[in-house]
């Protein structure tokens, strides 16, 4: 390639480079973009939706969080709520597992693909019998 | 070249740019949204498309290097401003605390955690909240306009994006050293741990791909 067919900016001894940094940045342009939209569609797929509703999810995952089963979302939480004063959702809550230390290790179970629409199931089933 | 010729070239090459940015602008403020991705993704592409015909038509317009590293650098910080001001500003509504906290359940325990038990509430991981702020309230800033002054060809745009750039390093760097250091609060009881994380912010690389640019591109195309 002569000088003149380069980009401006670009001289010869960094042709390759910058050839290859853009092919760099074109991934991770579209890499971003495409993991960016599936992010959420794909996430409430993975926890049980449509099966479970939003709010459902949320309250199945707070009962794995603080390992209490008589726990749910509140929704709506009032807009007074942190970070503009109010207590947070899960203020004082003594119920979590955990291996405390100056390292601690959380004690909650691994949850796997649409694990949440099981345990949500099992559990209505048993409440309602 | 006669002098009138020269004007018209001018002209044009403007006339080319600004239409090509509008499209690229459009473009970029879609993707910077995170759910309008799709959207925008082709709207930008016929923004370098219009770029790239203007380049070959001989037009004097930006280097397509400037424009993908500056717009691509744009919508990185857009996108992690949407998350972590969600984090920060609406960490109790619904989609926050269902999507965040199942993205924490996934791939990172510092957004499941504990999640929304700070008094300021969201990820409550040890020293997640500080990187959130400082990144959210100046680098990010920062970061967008560094990139705009970039696109403008502006030397203090080139300087700042320097600047930006090795800072990304040192956010980058220092967040994983932290997320290292509580390694079991970030990993323990997540379904695909640390290559999950790898996988999914790999993409976000993009200001350690612009530094070797931003030192070896000619730096008196950028103009006082």
């Amino acid at each position: 390639m002569t000088e003149n067919e380069l980009p401006v900016g670009t001289t010869p001894p960094f042709a390759r480079m910058h050839r290859w940094l853009k092919r760099g940045l074109f991934v991770c342009l579209f890499g971003l973009v495409i993991e960016g939209a599936l992010t959420v569609p794909a996430l409430a797929l993975w926890y049980g939706w449509p099966s479970l509703s939003l709010t459902e999810i949320c309250s199945e995952l707070m009962k794995v969080r603080y390992s209490d089963d008589s726990l749910d979302c509140t929704q709506p939480y009032p807009l007074s709520g942190p970070p503009f004063g109010g207590a947070p959702e899960g203020a004082g809550q003594q119920t979590a597992r955990d291996q405390w230390g100056i390292q601690p290790v959380p004690q909650y179970p691994r949850v796997g693909f649409r694990e949440l629409v099981r345990i949500h199931d099992e559990r209505e089933a048993t409440d309602s019998r | 070249m006669t002098s009138m010729t020269l004007d018209l070239h001018e002209d044009e090459s403007r006339r080319a740019q600004k239409a090509a940015d509008r499209w690229l602008i459009v473009g970029s403020i879609l993707m910077g949204s995170l759910v309008l991705g799709p959207l925008g993704l082709p709207v930008f592409c016929r923004g370098i498309y219009l770029l790239h015909k203007a380049q070959t038509a001989g037009l004097s317009v930006r280097p397509m290097m400037v424009t993908l590293i500056g717009y691509v650098i744009i919508i990185d910080a857009a996108i992690n401003s949407i998350g972590w001001g969600l984090d920060v500003f609406a960490n109790h509504a619904l989609i926050t605390r269902t999507i965040f906290t199942a993205w924490g359940n996934l791939m990172d325990g510092g957004y499941f955690w504990h999640y929304n038990e700070l008094w300021i509430g969201g990820a409550g991981a040890p020293g997640e909240k500080s990187w959130i702020i400082i990144c959210i309230v100046v680098v990010f800033p920062m970061r967008i306009a560094a990139g705009i002054a970039f696109l403008q060809m502006r030397r203090w745009g080139h300087q700042w994006m320097i600047v930006t750039c090795w800072f990304g390093l040192i956010t980058w760097l220092g967040y994983i050293i932290n997320m290292t250091m509580y390694a079991d609060v970030r990993y323990a009881g997540v379904a695909f741990p640390v290559i999950g994380w790898w996988l999914y912010n790999i993409f976000y690389i993009t200001p350690f791909l612009a530094i070797p640019y931003l030192h070896t591109v000619n730096r008196e195309i950028f103009s006082d």
